[in-house]
């Protein structure tokens, strides 16, 4: 059976978590491919908590690319959205839906325009993460949409160009993104992001990315691989320390943390220093949120 | 006439001034000798606003040696008052005073016991570099009292070993504290860079955010920030010495835009380290945050700085303006952002030099409340204000260094019986 060719729509939802850094990210070698100074690592949080969900719909009827965040329209012309559109387009193929009688040949994907409503159960531009699950799950739902056949670290490598720690989502449990070769050919744009004053004016930065944080990342794969939680939380609790050490380090300096954050900070660490061990950790992302991670050592 | 030998009572009074750091000293190499991990440069401030008053008295009737500070009696048994007492002591020589038929000879003080009286006119132990003006004083006013023959760096040696920051507040104008090779010390000294009336268009400006005793005694910081930052190795090893000589010319050459960039860059790299150490130390708040925000919004309106700022081991803000209009302008934002409480009166907010509350058009309340957002604040959003968040402020200048005070009113101890008045 034909529908009205004109007006099928065709649509996927999926569901995005997010993640937390334990190793950070922070600097970046080359601002328009949204390459790091350092590798880094993440723990996945549960999408039963916090999660990004996205519908993507492509029909013959959108007149244009159209996206609807936390119910209110926003623009698509930014070039992070522009990027994530056009890798995905790029590795789109035939999909058929048989139950609807509805056939999108690899050929016609790039005149077909798409609508994009996007859902964060968790505050935006809140230190949250949120452009981190959001672009995830706009990458991983488009390429459901259009059938990519890329495998799921493809899809990261696009993810990023959305978002850096968007790549992190893509995957549950804990995740490491890779930074990728040095080029020559990498250079910084003007923006007025913290993370690009850090780079061009903070020196310890330097230093953290490239005599420190590789060691760090050794030390916690090694820490995750075998469960080993002191050693998780005091390499955690360094990395997000010294996170906010070099945003302090660069002019003018960035304060990502008040004066309630130090105070959680501080009950943490007197805790832990009592028990002898360490109990719960504190890893704390660029937002005034603390986010918390107790685990208990049986 | 012969006095009664055993009752005399000989006395000195010294004023000392405190200092602050624009390239900071946080890190030590000796923790006994007190010796750093690098060098560092400050601001001596004027004396007339903020300093230590030192009488030191010697008399065959004291039978121990006894200290009191801001009128309380402390110990003196600690490892560096007893290291400054024994530093100068071995340095003592022959004392006459003619006018009260008094003799002490070089053999005898070591069997000789002190009193010392101190008084800050600022709070102790609020970041307000309290120990380096006490213990630089009680090192100048003990020389002083012994006739010891040494020049001023090798009295800051010294000085250094009570305090590390006390050795810089031996001069005035700007100081440079060189942390040395010797194991022994010896060259870890203050030398001068340059006097007070060098650059004496400067205004300073402090915010004092809170004088509660601060969380981290800077000692016991300092060494866990050795022990455990990655990063500090690496800004003493290769920031610091960079900055240091930037600093010297910034000074040298008044030029004012490098001095409140490095300034500003090595105040934040400090409490960066503190930050990097586990576990992290946070000197600064929320008001503190504050301030900076406000300073460096006005400096990059104006495309080149016009206030530098600093912060020591406390939430206390030092700002230095480039011109007493400068600081004008400075004070007018601050009092826009901090007003007083209702109940609190000017006279009692701006402490120090008064007058720039004049320059400002500010003579009463009704003043403040009617100052006008700065203008780089461009959204026309309604600003909020943080009343009470600072408890006042001190309006200074580079200043001189230690002197004598001959005026035997200022003396802290009673010139009969040594004791305090």
């Amino acid at each position: 059976m034909v529908g009205g060719a004109e007006k099928w729509v065709m649509m996927v939802t999926a569901q995005t978590p997010t993640n937390i850094a334990v190793i950070k990210y922070w600097g970046k070698r080359d601002e328009s491919l949204i390459l790091p100074v350092n590798d880094s690592i993440s723990v996945t949080l549960d999408p039963d908590h916090l999660c990004t969900t996205t519908t993507v719909a492509v029909s013959p009827s959108f007149e244009r690319d159209r996206m609807w965040l936390n119910g209110k329209e926003i623009s698509l012309s930014g070039g992070r959205y522009q990027n994530c559109l056009r890798e995905i387009r790029s590795r789109a193929s035939d999909v058929e839906d048989e139950e609807n009688g509805i056939k999108i040949p690899k050929k016609d994907w790039d005149k077909l325009h798409l609508h994009i409503a996007s859902y964060n159960n968790f505050p935006t531009a809140a230190g949250l993460a949120s452009s981190a699950a959001g672009f995830a799950c706009l990458v991983f739902s488009l390429a459901k949409l259009m059938n990519v056949k890329e495998d799921q670290s493809k899809l990261s490598a696009i993810a990023r160009q959305g978002s850096g720690s968007a790549c992190r989502s893509l995957f549950g449990g804990f995740v490491k993104w890779i930074m990728g070769r040095v080029s020559s050919r990498q250079k910084e744009t003007s923006s007025t992001t913290g993370m690009r004053e850090t780079v061009e004016t903070s020196l310890l930065l330097k230093h953290r990315a490239k005599e420190i944080v590789p060691k760090r990342i050794l030390q916690m794969e090694e820490a995750i691989k075998n469960r080993d939680f002191t050693s998780f939380a005091q390499l955690a609790c360094a990395d997000s320390n010294q996170f906010h050490a070099v945003c302090l380090d660069t002019s003018p300096p960035i304060f990502y943390m008040n004066d309630t954050s130090h105070r959680v900070i501080s009950i943490a660490e007197k805790w832990n220093r009592s028990e002898g061990g360490r109990r719960s950790h504190k890893p704390l992302s660029t937002s005034q949120h603390r986010i918390w991670l107790c685990l208990y050592e049986c | 006439m012969a006095v009664e030998a055993e009752k005399w009572v000989h006395m000195v009074t010294a004023q000392t001034p405190t200092n602050i750091a624009v390239i900071k000293y946080w890190g030590k190499r000796d923790e006994t000798l007190i010796l750093p991990v690098n060098d560092s440069i400050s601001v001596t401030l004027d004396p007339d606003h903020l300093c230590t008053t030192t009488t030191v008295a010697v008399s065959p009737s004291f039978d121990r040696d006894r200290m009191w500070l801001n009128g309380k009696e402390i110990s003196l048994s600690g490892g560096r008052f007893q290291s400054c007492l024994r530093e100068v002591r071995s340095r003592a020589s022959d004392v006459e005073d003619e006018e009260n038929g008094i003799k002490i000879a070089k053999k005898d003080w070591e069997k000789l016991h002190l009193h010392i009286a101190s008084y800050n006119n600022f709070p102790t132990a609020a970041g307000l570099a309290s120990s380096a003006a006490g213990l630089a004083c009680l090192v100048f006013s003990l020389a002083k009292l012994m006739n010891v023959k040494e020049d001023q760096s090798k009295l800051s040696a010294i000085a250094r070993q009570g305090s590390g920051s006390a050795c810089r507040s031996l001069y005035g104008g700007f100081v440079k504290w060189i942390m040395g090779k010797d194991e022994d010390g010896r060259d870890s000294l203050a030398v001068q860079l340059a006097d007070e009336k060098h650059w004496d268009d400067l205004v300073i400006i402090i915010a004092v955010v809170s004088s509660r005793q601060k969380e981290t005694s800077s000692t016991s910081g300092m060494r866990e920030t050795v022990e455990t930052s990655l990063l500090l190795k690496h800004r003493a090893k290769e920031i610091v010495p960079k900055r240091i000589l930037k600093m010297e010319e910034a000074i040298k050459n008044r030029d004012f835009t490098s001095f409140a960039q490095l300034t500003c860059a090595d105040s934040n790299q400090f409490h960066a380290v503190c930050l990097d150490t586990t576990p992290p130390i946070f000197y600064m708040n929320d008001t503190s945050h504050r301030i900076i925000s406000i300073v460096e919004k006005w400096n990059r309106s104006e495309g080149t700085p016009q206030v530098a700022y600093t912060f020591d081991a406390g939430p206390n803000a030092v700002m230095i303006a480039h011109d007493r209009k400068a600081a004008t302008l400075l004070l007018q934002r601050l009092l826009f952002y901090f007003p007083p409480n209702s109940d609190t009166d000017l006279n009692n907010y701006i402490l120090g030099d008064k007058s720039i509350l004049q320059d400002a058009g500010l003579e009463g309340i009704k003043d403040v409340e009617g100052l006008p957002p700065p203008p780089e604040i461009k959204d026309g959003i309604p600003s909020q204000k943080y009343k009470g968040d600072v408890s006042y402020f001190i309006c200074t200048r580079p200043g001189r260094g230690p002197v004598v005070l001959s005026n035997k009113k200022q003396a802290l101890l009673n010139p009969e019986n040594g004791l305090p008045k």
